[in-house]
C-alpha cells in the first residue's frame, strides 16, 4: 500500500464513505426516533474516543482524564446557558474553551511523568470531579449538586428551536461538529507532529537526540483533545437537555475504551469504526440487563488478548505480533536540519537531516 | 491527649492495612511492570469470599481459621490464572504495558459488576475478627483495631522473609533487578511472573477480609482501595517495597489526622495534594527509580 500515490488516502476515504453515508441516512431513519438516537450517540462518542486515542495511541499519554474532560465541557456550557443566558452555541464554544484550559492546565504536570504516573494522576482528576460537582464548591458555581443541571435548554437557529420530537436537526448538526473534529484528528496525525508522536514512541532517545520537543507538541494536543472533547459534551449537555454526576460513572469510561480497543487503538480512524460497534453492541446488551458490564467487561479482556490491533488492525492488514500503529508514508520536510557554518561551510556542508519514516 | 493518641493508633491500624495491600502493588510493578487495574476488584472478592464461607450465603460460618486457608488458596490461584490468561498473552508485543492496564480495567469491570449481578447492591457484614477492647496509654482501643494492625504486620514480616530468605523469593528480587541476568541464571520469569501477581493478589484480598468487618463488603469499595494503593505506590517509589511500607505509614497518619481534624471528605483530596506535591519534588517517590 503506497499511501503517497493514491489519491485520497485510505483512512479519509473510510472517515468520509462512514459520515457520508451517515449523512443519507435520515432519508430512511427520520420516522424512527429510537434509531436517530442511537446515531447520534455513535458521533457524540465517536468525537470523544477518537480525540482520546489521538492523545493516547498516537501521541502516547496514558491519559484517563478524557471524561472528566468531556463532563466538564457539559456543565460548564450547562451552567454559563442556564445561569447567564448566553446563546446555547455560544455555550457549546465556551465549553470546549473551558475544557482546553483544564486540559492544558491538568497537561503541564502530567506530561513531565511517565506512563502508569500520568493515568494515576488524570485518573484522580475523574475521581474527585465527582464530590467537587456535588460539594459545596459546585453547588456555588451552579452545578445542582447531586441533583445536577435540569433545564439546559436546547440549540436554536433564528426562530427554530430544536427540539427532541425531530432529531433530523439534531443530526445534522452533530454530524458536522463530528466529522469536523475528526477531519482535525486526521489532519494532526499526518502533519509533522504526528511523525514526531511516532518516533518518539518507538524510540525516545533517538527522537529526543534528533531534537524532536515532543512535551510542546503535547502540551498543544491536550489542549485541543480537551476542546474537542469539552465540545462534544457541552453537545450531549444540550441535546439530552439534563445532566448529573452519572456520566462520571466508570460504565462510560470502560464503553469510551472499549470503542478504541474494538477499532485499534492509534489506528485512525478505528475509534469512529469502535463507537459504532460499540454503541449498537450496548443497545443490543440491554436487555442483559445487569450483565450487560459483565459481557462488555469480560469483552475488553477477550479482545485485547487476541485482537490488540483492532479491526482497522485487521483492515490495514497488519501481520505479525509486535507491530504498533503504523505511520502514514508520507515524504515530509525534514524536521531537523542544522547546518554548520564557518571556515569549511563553503567546501563541505556538514548537514544533519532526519526525516522520520516508518515501514 | 487522648483524642491524638485515638487518632494516632486508628492511623498506625489502617496504616499497616494499606501498606500490606499496597506492598502487593509495588512488587508486581516492580518485578513484571504490570499496573494491575483489577487490584480493587481482588480486594472486593476477599470480602465477598470471605462472608460466603463466614456464613452469609449459607447461614452457618465455617470459622475465621477455616476460612482463611479457602480464601487465601482461591485467591492464589485465581491471582495465577489472571496473570496467565489476561496479561501473558500480550507480552510479546510492543505496546503491552498500555495493553495489560486494557484487559485489567476490563476484567476490574466486569469482576465489580460480577459482584453486583450475584450479589445484589447491598453492603454485606461479616462478624468481627475479635470482641471487645484493650487498654493502651490511657484509650480504649477495639480488639479488632489491634487484630488487624498485628495480622498485617505480620504479612509483611512474613514477606519480607519470602523475598530474603527463601530461593523463590531472590528469584523475584533477581528477575525485578535484572531481567535478562536472572533467566541466564535459569530462572523462569514468567513463574516469577505468574506468582508474583498471585501473591499481590492474596495480598489484597487478604487485606480485604480483614477490613469487611469494619467497612463493611460493597461491590464498589475496590475503586478507592486501588487508588489509595495507588497513591501510597507512588509516593514510595514504583516498585520499592520498603519505600511502599514507609509511605502507607505516612499516609495512614496523615489521614487519620486530615479524617479527625477536617473530615472524611477532605481526606482523598489532601493525598491527591501530597502527591502532586511529591510528584514535582521527588516524581520518583521516597525510594524509587525512574525507568
Amino acid at each position: 500500500m503506497n499511501i503517497a500515490r493514491t489519491k485520497i488516502p485510505r483512512d479519509l476515504l473510510i472517515l468520509l464513505g462512514i459520515y457520508g453515508g451517515f449523512a443519507i441516512l435520515p432519508a430512511f431513519l427520520s420516522g424512527n426516533p429510537a434509531m436517530m438516537g442511537i446515531l447520534i450517540m455513535v458521533m457524540i462518542w465517536a468525537v470523544v474516543a477518537g480525540h482520546w486515542d489521538l492523545i493516547m495511541g498516537y501521541a502516547g499519554v496514558f491519559t484517563f482524564g478524557n471524561v472528566a474532560i468531556f463532563v466538564i465541557g457539559a456543565y460548564a456550557s450547562g451552567i454559563l446557558t442556564i445561569n447567564y443566558g448566553i446563546s446555547p452555541w455560544l455555550g457549546l464554544l465556551a465549553g470546549g474553551v473551558i475544557a482546553a484550559g483544564v486540559g492544558i492546565l491538568i497537561s503541564l504536570p502530567c506530561l513531565r511523568l511517565k506512563g502508569a504516573y500520568i493515568a494515576l494522576l488524570t485518573f484522580a482528576l475523574h475521581m474527585i470531579l465527582e464530590p467537587f460537582l456535588k460539594g459545596g464548591v459546585g453547588k456555588a458555581i451552579g452545578t445542582g449538586g447531586a441533583l445536577g443541571l435540569l433545564n439546559i435548554p436546547p440549540l436554536s437557529i433564528g426562530g427554530y428551536t430544536f427540539s427532541s420530537l425531530n432529531l433530523v436537526p439534531w443530526f445534522y448538526v452533530t454530524l458536522g461538529i463530528s466529522l469536523a473534529s475528526l477531519f482535525i484528528i486526521y489532519k494532526i496525525i499526518h502533519s509533522h507532529w504526528g511523525l514526531a508522536f511516532l518516533a518518539v514512541r518507538d524510540s525516545e532517545p533517538l527522537a529526543k537526540s534528533a531534537g524532536i520537543d515532543d512535551y510542546r507538541y503535547k502540551v498543544i494536543v491536550f489542549g485541543v483533545t480537551s476542546f474537542f472533547t469539552g465540545l462534544a459534551g457541552a453537545l450531549y449537555a444540550h441535546y439530552i437537555g439534563v445532566l448529573s454526576t452519572r456520566v462520571l460513572g466508570l460504565d462510560l469510561f470502560l464503553l469510551l475504551m472499549v470503542m478504541q480497543v474494538v477499532g485499534g487503538m492509534g489506528r485512525f480512524p478505528g475509534a469512529l469504526l469502535g463507537a459504532i460497534i460499540v454503541t449498537f453492541a450496548d443497545e443490543g446488551l440491554r436487555a442483559a440487563g445487569v450483565y450487560r458490564l459483565v459481557i462488555f467487561g469480560a469483552m475488553v479482556v477477550a479482545i485485547v488478548v487476541l485482537v490488540p490491533q483492532g479491526i482497522m488492525g485487521a483492515i490495514l492488514r497488519e501481520k505479525g505480533e509486535g507491530r504498533g500503529p503504523r505511520a502514514p508514508k508520507l515524504k515530509l520536510p525534514p524536521m531537523v536540519r542544522s547546518t554548520r557554518s564557518g571556515k569549511k561551510a563553503g567546501r563541505r556542508e556538514n548537514r544533519l537531516e532526519v526525516t522520520y519514516e516508518h515501514s | 491527649m487522648n483524642e491524638i493518641t485515638e487518632v494516632i493508633i486508628s492511623g498506625l491500624s489502617s496504616g499497616s492495612a494499606y501498606a500490606m495491600m499496597a506492598v502487593g502493588m509495588s512488587l508486581v510493578y516492580g518485578v513484571s511492570k504490570v499496573f494491575n487495574f483489577a487490584y480493587g476488584s481482588f480486594y472486593t472478592m476477599g470480602g465477598y469470599l470471605a462472608w460466603i464461607f463466614l456464613g452469609g450465603l449459607l447461614g452457618s460460618s465455617i470459622g475465621y481459621p477455616a476460612t482463611f486457608a479457602i480464601v487465601i488458596t482461591a485467591l492464589f490461584f485465581i491471582g495465577m490464572g489472571t496473570e496467565k490468561f489476561a496479561i501473558r498473552p500480550l507480552r510479546a508485543r510492543r505496546d503491552w504495558e498500555m495493553l495489560a492496564v486494557m484487559s485489567t480495567l476490563g476484567l476490574a469491570l466486569c469482576l465489580d459488576n460480577l459482584y453486583l449481578a450475584l450479589f445484589g447492591p447491598f453492603r454485606k457484614s461479616i462478624p468481627p475478627l475479635f470482641e471487645g477492647s484493650v487498654h493502651i496509654a490511657g484509650t480504649t482501643v477495639a480488639m479488632q483495631n489491634v487484630a488487624i494492625a498485628a495480622i498485617a504486620l505480620s504479612v509483611i514480616a512474613g514477606l519480607w522473609f519470602f523475598l530474603n530468605r527463601t530461593k523463590q523469593g531472590l528469584a523475584v528480587q533477581a528477575v525485578a533487578q535484572d531481567m535478562t541476568g536472572a533467566q541466564i541464571v535459569g530462572i523462569d520469569k514468567d513463574k516469577v511472573f505468574a506468582y508474583t501477581f498471585a501473591l499481590a493478589c492474596v495480598l489484597v484480598g487478604f487485606g480485604g477480609m480483614l477490613l469487611a468487618p469494619k467497612y463493611l463488603v460493597s461491590h464498589l469499595a475496590g475503586w478507592n482501595v486501588l487508588v489509595k494503593a495507588w497513591v501510597i505506590t507512588a509516593f514510595g517509589g514504583m516498585g520499592s517495597v520498603t519505600g511502599a511500607v514507609y509511605a502507607a505509614f505516612i499516609l495512614g497518619m496523615v489521614e487519620a489526622f486530615v479524617g479527625w481534624q477536617l473530615g472524611l471528605t477532605w481526606t482523598l483530596l489532601v493525598l491527591f495534594a501530597i502527591l502532586i506535591g511529591i510528584f514535582i519534588v521527588r516524581p520518583q517517590g521516597l525510594r524509587g527509580t525512574w525507568g
